[in-house]
């Protein structure tokens, strides 16, 4: 040893590049530089030098990809899974044992279908190892059931755990239990499949995203995650979620229909839910919709409830079928008490009376700032057109704190000038003194007769 | 953006922390961007700041380094760090994106330096507990080595195999497994 000790001073005087730059460095950061790796590399390193034989097994974090995987490894569904998979990670697993993790990432394809228990016990392992942050992207290249990697019926159980991201991941109700997990803080779902899920709960979880995600067409998955502080939900197929209580609400984004496909929640006949048909499901109440009354005035309201502590709210549906539920959810619309930062879309600004949009003002007694994208999804828009709300004695039907008002386009068509013929209706001004800037962008597309109607 | 963030901005305006390098160079930076640092965060919640802070293992080529990154970061700090108190009103709007993509370009030029430098940031991200400079830092080396045998590792960074050859052999069988 004390040889060894010698041999490793000789070999570092100074700071220059001939030396091991290594020999500097604590064994834990060597270890961190290790997390960073596949675990295959990773575990090789034990041959460089005395020093590094048994570093591996105390690595805080675990990138658990094929042993073929492309460098760097891209999706997962490129990394295919192999009998040389599954005896790598074994003896990888049990002889670094219980060391306590950071972080493990799980990426790559299961092809055969007995490897499926063996990856779930995997990641029962690794959970026992005071892991904080875990990541599912493992996929199902040959499954007839679909991409998604099935998770066991089974709750997980940590009190250590803090953030949890799955990818292309089929998922079930005792999995998305997390009462198991008191310190669970993030989840981030991606590409889930909640078809068999019909209810997401967490007392601890304080930033939800969910991102184009599958749910069933029968019932209505419910989302109770009371200590929520941002959500973000993203085109979600089938019927949208129902949002719990999230009295801690701080910024939310819905936006719906952003994949351009026809979303299937919704109902033929009417676009607001109201179709007298008694037997529509969309209309008249799916397994798991929202009732906090009795009686014919139930409240049905799916994300609008839900949002309502929300100090900032970004509220989008750019489906191209009809897709109603923001409509739907308006006829229960709750008062957003402390929303101070709104932005809509199109969606919302439907002439003549602009029902929606109206309603959404109405309710926001506190509103600073309201953008409206029209058919502009940014970030860059073509032209912005800024206004302000002028409060006038005896008007009290919008917030007399709303500073900003910004329309967002490509062009200045009738469209947006219907919309700011509307908000004009509400007292709100738009001052055009970047007109020229407007017209040199956009040049003779845009009706200039229409703009200078509307300089103050 | 929100109306308490400027209040906040002016109160860690106010607050200026010294700090003093190896080579006894002296620093002026805000608090904000000094508290990225939990090592001098713990400092400032004990009070014992004044008259400078004295970080003996950074030396001023590295500290000014490590200062500019902080700068730069210190106003993305708030979302990070798991501190759930102060998630960013603007999580999902358009600024954010913007203004990520700008911290990304930082980094990647910021880890154009040596690879003397490179360690000694680490070093120094370790000391100061600079969690995302660490990460970024050792992530650089790790992604140095990527594809290289353990030969060409050895090579690279001047390793010196001090396992005698049935040593190496020994350490072969037990982790076959892993040379498959």
């Amino acid at each position: 040893m004390s040889e060894r000790q010698s041999a490793k001073k000789l070999a570092t005087p100074a700071g220059t590049d001939a030396d091991d730059p290594f020999a500097a460095l604590p064994d834990a950061i060597l270890q961190h530089i290790l997390s960073f790796l596949p675990v295959q590399p990773a575990v090789r390193t034990c041959v460089l030098a005395w020093r590094w034989r048994h570093l591996w097994e105390g690595m805080p974090g675990l990138r658990i990809t094929a042993a073929n995987a492309p460098e760097p490894p891209c999706a997962p569904d490129d990394l295919v899974s192999s009998g040389e998979l599954r005896e790598f990670v074994d003896h990888l697993l049990l002889l670094r044992g219980g060391a306590p993790l950071d972080s493990c990432e799980f990426m790559f394809d299961v092809r055969a279908d007995a490897d499926v228990p063996h990856v779930n016990l995997w990641i029962r392992h690794v959970i026992r190892c005071q892991l904080r942050r875990l990541e599912l992207s493992i996929t199902r290249e040959n499954d007839d059931r679909g991409l998604r990697f099935h998770v066991d019926n089974l709750p997980l159980v940590s009190r250590h755990l803090r953030r949890l991201e799955l990818y292309d991941t089929e998922l079930n109700d005792s999995f998305l239990d997390f009462s198991g997990c008191p310190g669970l803080e993030e989840l981030e779902i991606n590409n889930g499949g909640f078809i068999r899920a019909k209810r997401i709960s967490s007392k601890s979880v304080k930033r939800l995203s969910v991102i184009d995600c599958s749910f069933n067409d029968r019932f209505r998955t419910r989302i109770d995650v009371p200590s929520l502080i941002s959500l973000q939900l993203d085109d979600p197929w089938d019927r949208t979620p129902v949002l719990g209580s999230m009295p801690l609400l701080v910024a939310a984004s819905v936006r719906l229909g952003t994949g351009c496909v026809m979303s299937l929640d919704w109902c033929d006949t009417s676009d607001s839910g109201d179709c007298d048909d008694e037997n529509c499901p969309g209309c008249y109440g799916l397994e798991g919709d929202y009732r906090t009354a009795i009686g014919a005035n139930k409240n049905r309201s799916v994300l609008l409830n839900g949002l309502s502590e929300a100090s900032s709210l970004v509220l989008t549906d750019d489906s191209k079928a009809q897709k109603f539920i923001f409509k739907r959810d308006v006829k229960w619309c709750p008062t957003f008490r402390k929303l101070k930062t709104l932005v809509l879309n199109d969606y919302w600004c439907v002439p003549p009376d602009f029902r929606e949009l109206a309603c959404l003002l109405e309710h926001s007694p506190v509103l600073e700032k309201l953008t409206i994208q029209m058919f502009s999804k940014g970030p860059e828009h073509e032209v912005q057109i800024n206004g302000s709300y002028r409060p006038m004695e005896g008007s009290t039907a919008i917030s007399e704190n709303l500073k900003i008002v910004e329309v967002k386009c490509e062009v200045v068509d009738e469209g947006v000038l219907k919309v700011l013929d509307f908000l004009q209706t509400l007292n709100i001004d738009f001052n055009f003194e970047d007109e020229e800037e407007i017209l040199a962008k956009d040049g003779p597309t845009t009706p200039i007769n229409c703009i200078k109607k509307w300089k103050v | 953006m929100a109306s308490a963030g400027s209040g906040d901005e002016k109160a860690a305006a106010a607050a200026m922390i010294t700090l003093i390098s190896s080579d006894n160079e002296k620093f002026e930076v805000t608090e904000a961007t000094a508290t990225l640092s939990q090592t001098i965060r713990h400092m400032i919640e004990d009070g014992c700041t004044d008259g400078g802070v004295p970080l003996p293992n950074v030396t001023s080529k590295i500290l000014a380094r490590v200062i500019e990154y902080c700068k730069k970061h210190a106003t993305a700090a708030a979302g990070e760090e798991g501190s759930s108190s102060s998630f960013s009103d603007a999580a999902f709007l358009e600024v954010d994106r913007a203004f990520l993509e700008e911290l990304e370009e930082f980094d990647d030029a910021f880890l154009e330096v040596d690879r003397a430098t490179l360690f000694d940031l680490i070093l120094a991200a370790n000391y100061l507990d600079i969690k995302g400079l660490l990460n970024l830092t050792c992530q650089k080396v790790a992604d140095s080595v990527k594809g290289k045998t353990p030969e060409q590792i050895r090579e690279m960074y001047n390793i010196v195999n001090d396992l005698t050859p049935e040593e190496e052999a020994e350490i072969r069988r037990e982790t076959q497994w892993a040379f498959e």
